[in-house]
């Protein structure tokens, strides 16, 4: 019976105070939404990815690799007819597109596939032998054949590297449902060695072995070769990504973190405002678990709202993060079509569970509070606050303490980037518990100048900050956290462009690049023309030229990126080393016995200089010393470099994918860059020229579009502060309305009120842009020096900008402002009397 | 002609159909003759000139083609084993003059399939592969002469003859020397074998209807020692069987007089015997006479049901009406079905005349 009058109050509460409760949801419903758009978003990426190597590995146990140039197809052979008691399939695989669209097209032979992989078990008999008789015949995806309206028979023009060959879509494989294979287009292997222009060359030999016939096949391998196991290979594929993603979902877990401050405010709020109302119930005989279970179950409801419009929000949100998302991953790690949310029930689930948990952890603390109080205390507000107050110490020693494990955390957490954000996460929260007991300290510094300035009101405004510590302390502690993330992040991202800038300025020392577009392999760049390089250099003006071939080479820990370099006599300069490099540096590598290393190789590698480094050669495993450790913010994966002549006759491979051509001191750019655009166009293959300061505007371009997600998540988490500070503030000043009414009713003017309202909220937003620039500072700190390196193995010197601390000052203030702003607007212009009467 | 169809089916191997879909699909096999282009190939219209050992080797114009050994042989205890090991080509577009990029294109697709009868441990063993030519996985060379597809290798030996055998798989291998004691027996219309009332409807066929074969068995890790007498068939062509005709018994006999018959008994649609049903009568100098259906009476004795449910009549009546001869053919295992990819019966058999044991041979049903 009381049990359903006090839920009855509770609804009557919730329904006068509409703007509360829709905020509370807003907050809810933002931080849900955020985190399950990541985690949706990342799942997703990860699923493709995991689908397509599967169905593309299919059964297959491991694999024969080779080296840049692939597999000479006679190596099939001699495997067929030497241990033809092994289930093997010849593969060849390059990268095509269709419109800006990237495929894997993967070239197979239906003979060969059956002990492996099912896209070539075709209904009908003609459709296959079309397949293997037809010159130009596709099989794609049903799923990928919807997505991009085609179906059997269309004729379609790839582009593959500089060529646009026609081909027939000859049938659909795999379910039109699930987004099975997304991406990979499949044809006969002839077909594809044709396409691909790559006659005579396999990219793997598919396997699927037995263990007792593993180490009599690795027996009979020519040098050169190599046989992984796939699942090993799969997951190192993975991993590329992993740091990646582990970043957004922790920035996602930072908005939850604001979602949840804002959820702690306003059921503080909402029960702080009835602890009357609640003292009436109790004399009424309602016990202290009814009461407690009411507030519980009425802030259970606002919870499940919020995070059901926050699943929603965060499904339609992750369908906009998902190209983000795949775009990132397609320019750094690997080609994934992910064109498909995967509404995981597991994600659902945690985005609920996330929800409601943080609402239930945050609304748990006020209602325990609100019955454990004596009921004729209750009417007595001062309880509360001097309660705040003697709560300080504790505040202090457990947020230094949390502050403090968490720097211990990130010292001694070795390589781990979880726990490096459970560290930054750790002081994170240890400094968000240290704001309140900051804030006493605060308001009384600032109430002599802030007196000074603006008389009683502005020391009403002070010392209401700190009388009514209870909700001004989680109030500012939320805003502070807001206003941090952003510079955090800001200052991050900030430092990373700047260092990337210079970085770029410094290595590329050429003045004008030749490189072809689009590689049709997933191993080496697109070669340019034979004999460009001898031109190149003939070309009046021209003082010398360098050339470079990127490839991708194995390694024993899985596929390297290799930067084959014939260097012109300034690039040297190009090279910035961390600590030192072997002696002779120059001398030794021109010798080829050295290779080049990048930080994040040595890092994720744990290599330093003099150490050693296997490389696959035709010739087999071949051991390099580490000649040195550069600066590299290229490829998080890493890079070597070694000389192309070195690297030419080891691998046979005399192409040169990239040229740089230096001017001589007379000679101007315009008049190099007309010559050299009409040497490349006397070739069939379309070749990019591009002067050196447009490569660094391309290459920071490229920067910012990998960062595009990083800015999302950013504005995602200030949305999230926004909308929690301005409820926060709002609460607390509505929740103030009798105290504003007794100040009208004393004589203050409703302009009076305003400006004290206006001037309280505004110092509130001071003190947390004061409070979070540290903590900002700190942040940003930890991500460069803790998270960046552990996550991609870059390190870089922080930049503390003031343009963001400027920005996330502002943006403090304009959100108290408006914040402020409803309240005051509200109080001056209600009757006092009714105000005090409504009470 | 009678392993014709089985090239018909391969479209619907390699498409790896479910086996009962292959079952259904096996009775129109006949069907697919008309669905696979025959445009751009050679025909077998005339009889033609033999040149050996040229046409060992292969006839790539034509569309396919096949090296087929059957044989009986014994080791020194006297255990009999029955073999079979068989080469198919089929190519799936005309040979172009062109020269393709891939060496995978145009390619034929080649079969070949191996079998064991051990008829003391009553077993059956079989084994498949299927591959395109591709880079030289399969193939065939006339001079040197050599057959093979993948580690299954016929070969010349080094003064030519005999020629070699080598057959290896999991469970068995073969490795036979072979060499005939008779000479080329040209089949049909001095090699012109004719398929059905349509010309061109024909392949070109000849026989070694007896080499005498010696070399070893290995069935899982135990050898054996074995001689006996082979049989081996050439053929080649373009054509394909009539709609009606819808699969045949196919029997090569090889006497202990010395004296060999092959004839192929083709059934059609309702069951009866075809009239292009043709075979020969082989004297022990290699002197044939041609068999035509009206001399030659089959009778089915006992019918056996194999694991898969098909019903085969694995016992024969046959009267030679010419030579006024009434022949009982019995299997020396009722188990030697082939499941593979195209399913049939193909399996040694012993001739009785009389009751008496008069010689061995091989028997192949299809269409069951």
């Amino acid at each position: 019976m009381v049990g359903s009058r006090l839920r009855l109050a509770g609804f009557r509460h919730q329904r006068k105070h509409g703007w509360q409760t829709a905020l509370a949801i807003l907050g809810i419903a933002l931080g849900v939404a955020v985190v399950m758009a990541v985690s949706l978003a990342n799942q997703s990426a990860s699923r493709a990815f995991a689908i397509t190597m599967e169905q593309i590995s299919g059964r297959v146990s491991h694999q024969i690799l080779g080296g840049p140039s692939g597999i000479p197809e006679k190596l099939y052979t001699r495997l067929r007819l030497e241990q033809s008691h092994l289930k093997s399939a010849p593969v060849v695989e390059g990268v095509v597109r269709i419109g800006q669209e990237q495929f894997t097209l993967l070239g197979l032979d239906p003979l060969s596939e059956q002990p492996f992989r099912t896209m070539t078990r075709l209904p009908g008999t003609g459709v296959l032998t079309r397949l293997l008789t037809q010159q130009n015949g596709l099989l794609f995806s049903s799923y990928t054949a919807k997505r991009l309206g085609l179906s059997a028979g269309d004729k379609i023009t790839l582009a593959i590297a500089a060529r646009s060959p026609e081909v027939e879509l000859l049938a659909l494989f795999g379910e039109q449902q699930g987004a099975v294979l997304d991406g990979v287009l499949v044809a006969d292997i002839a077909t594809a060695q044709t396409l691909l222009e790559q006659p005579g060359k396999l990219d793997r030999i598919d396997l699927t072995l037995t263990p007792d016939a593993i180490a009599p096949l690795q027996t009979w391998l020519p040098k050169g070769y190599q046989l992984v196991e796939t699942r090993q290979r799969t997951s190192a594929m993975e991993d590329m990504s992993k740091a990646f993603q582990t970043n957004l979902t922790a920035m996602s877990l930072l908005a939850l973190l604001v979602g949840g401050f804002l959820i702690y405010n306003t059921a503080t709020f909402s029960v702080l405002q009835r602890r009357r109302q609640f003292g009436i119930m109790r004399l009424l005989g309602a016990t202290r678990s009814e009461l407690f279970r009411v507030i519980l179950f009425e802030q259970l409801i606002i919870g499940l709202i919020g995070t059901a419009i926050g699943m929603g929000a965060g499904i339609l949100l992750a369908r906009q993060l998902l190209w983000l998302v795949t775009r990132t991953i397609n320019d750094l790690y690997y080609t994934v079509t992910i064109s498909r949310l995967d509404l995981a029930p597991e994600i659902i689930i945690t985005g609920i569970t996330l929800g409601l948990v943080t609402t239930l952890l945050a609304s748990a603390a006020p209602a325990w509070e609100a019955t454990r109080a004596r009921p004729q205390s209750v009417n007595r507000r001062s309880a509360i606050e001097q309660q705040s107050h003697r709560a300080i110490p504790w505040l202090l020693f457990i947020g230094l303490s949390t502050m403090g494990g968490g720097l211990w955390l990130a010292q001694n957490s070795d390589r781990s980037l979880l726990l490096g954000f459970a560290a930054l996460f750790c002081f994170i929260m240890g400094y968000c518990l240290l704001v309140p007991a900051m804030v006493p300290t605060l308001s009384r510094l600032i109430q002599y100048p802030i007196k000074w300035l603006f008389g009683t009101i502005g020391r009403l405004a002070t010392r209401g900050i700190d009388a009514t510590l209870s909700r001004t302390g989680p109030a500012i502690a939320a805003l502070t956290l807001a206003i941090a993330a952003t510079i955090g992040m800001g200052i991050m991202v900030d430092s990373f462009r700047t260092t990337v800038g210079q970085w770029l300025t410094q290595t590329i020392q050429g003045d004008v690049y030749i490189s072809a577009p689009n590689s049709s392999s997933k191993r080496a760049s697109a070669p340019l023309p034979n004999g460009l390089p001898a031109k190149a250099l003939k070309l009046d003006g021209v003082r010398e030229v360098s050339t470079g071939r990127h490839v991708t080479v194995e390694s024993e820990t899985g596929p390297v990126n290799l930067l084959a370099i014939g260097l012109a006599s300034t690039s040297y300069r190009g090279f910035n080393f961390k600590g030192d490099t072997l002696a002779d540096l120059w001398q030794q590598f021109s010798t080829g016995k050295l290779v080049l290393v990048s930080e994040p190789y040595a890092y994720h590698n744990r290599l330093k200089t003099g150490d050693k480094v296997t490389l696959l050669t035709p010739l087999g495993n071949q051991s390099f010393t580490v000649g040195g450790i550069f600066y590299d913010y290229g490829s998080d994966r890493g890079l070597l470099v070694m000389p192309r002549e070195h690297y030419a006759k080891l691998w046979q491979d005399q192409a040169v994918t990239t040229l740089g051509i230096y001017l001589k001191k007379t000679a101007t750019l315009e008049s190099v860059l007309t010559q050299v655009k009409t040497l490349t166009s006397e070739y069939d293959q379309p070749l990019t020229v591009r002067a050196n300061q447009e490569i660094l505007k391309h290459s920071l371009e490229i920067f910012d579009r990998t960062f595009t997600i990083t800015q999302v998540l950013r504005l995602l988490v200030i949305a999230v502060a926004f909308v929690g500070i301005l409820s926060a503030m709002m609460a607390l000043q509505l929740e103030r309305a009798k105290e504003h009414a007794i100040l009208r009713a004393t004589g203050l003017t409703p302009r009076q009120l305003l400006g004290q309202i206006t001037l309280q909220t505004l110092l509130m937003g001071v003190m947390a842009a004061l409070l979070a620039m540290p903590l900002g500072w700190l942040m940003a700190e930890i991500l460069i020096h803790v998270i960046n390196v552990r996550a991609f193995g870059w390190s870089m010197p922080s930049q503390l900008s003031t343009t963001i601390l400027i920005e996330a000052g502002l943006f403090a203030l304009i959100a108290s402002l408006l914040a402020g702003l409803y309240p005051s607007l509200r109080m001056a212009r209600t009757q006092p009397a009714l105000a005090l009467r409504e009470e | 002609m009678r392993r014709a169809i089985l090239f018909l089916l391969l479209p619907l191997i390699i498409g790896c159909q479910p086996r009962e879909e292959v079952t259904t699909e096996k009775l129109s096999a006949t069907r697919l003759l008309s669905a696979v282009d025959q445009q751009g190939f050679a025909r077998a219209e005339k009889p033609r000139d033999f040149i050996f050992p040229q046409d060992h080797g292969p006839h790539p114009a034509f569309r396919n083609e096949w090296w087929y050994f059957t044989g009986n042989l014994q080791d020194q205890s006297g255990r009999r084993f029955g073999y079979q090991v068989t080469f198919f080509r089929f190519a799936l577009t005309p040979p172009s003059k062109k020269p393709s990029v891939s060496q995978w294109s145009n390619n034929p697709v080649w079969m070949a399939h191996a079998a064991i009868t051990d008829s003391e441990a009553k077993r059956h063993l079989k084994q498949e592969k299927l591959v395109r030519a591709g880079p030289g996985l399969a193939g065939s060379e006339a001079q040197p002469f050599r057959v093979w597809v993948e580690d299954w290798q016929l070969q010349q030996g080094k003064a030519g003859l005999p020629w070699k055998i080598h057959i290896n798989s999991e469970t068995f291998s073969l490795d036979l020397d072979v060499e005939p004691t008779i000479g080329v027996v040209l089949q049909g219309d001095k090699g012109l074998s004719q398929k059905s009332a349509e010309p061109g409807n024909a392949s070109y066929y000849y026989s070694y209807p007896r080499l005498k074969s010696n070399g070893q068995i290995r069935i899982n890790e135990k050898q054996y020692r074995v001689s006996g007498h082979s049989w081996f068939d050439r053929e080649w062509g373009t054509s394909a069987l009539s709609p009606e005709q819808t699969g045949w018994d196919w029997f090569s006999l090889q006497f202990n007089s010395g004296y060999n018959l092959m004839f192929y008994h083709l059934r059609n649609r309702q069951g009866k015997a075809d009239p292009f049903s043709a075979g020969s009568w082989i004297d022990k100098a290699g002197k044939t006479k041609r068999l035509s259906l009206d001399q030659i009476e089959l009778t089915p004795l006992r019918w056996w049901k194999s694991a898969n449910g098909n019903n085969y009549p694995v016992e024969w009546e046959m009267r030679i009406k010419s030579e006024n001869r009434l022949l009982n053919i019995k299997p020396i295992l009722d188990e030697q079905e082939m499941d593979l990819s195209v399913r049939y019966w193909e399996g040694a058999v012993d001739i009785y005349e009389r009751g008496k044991s008069i010689g061995s041979g091989y028997l192949e049903m299809t269409g069951y």
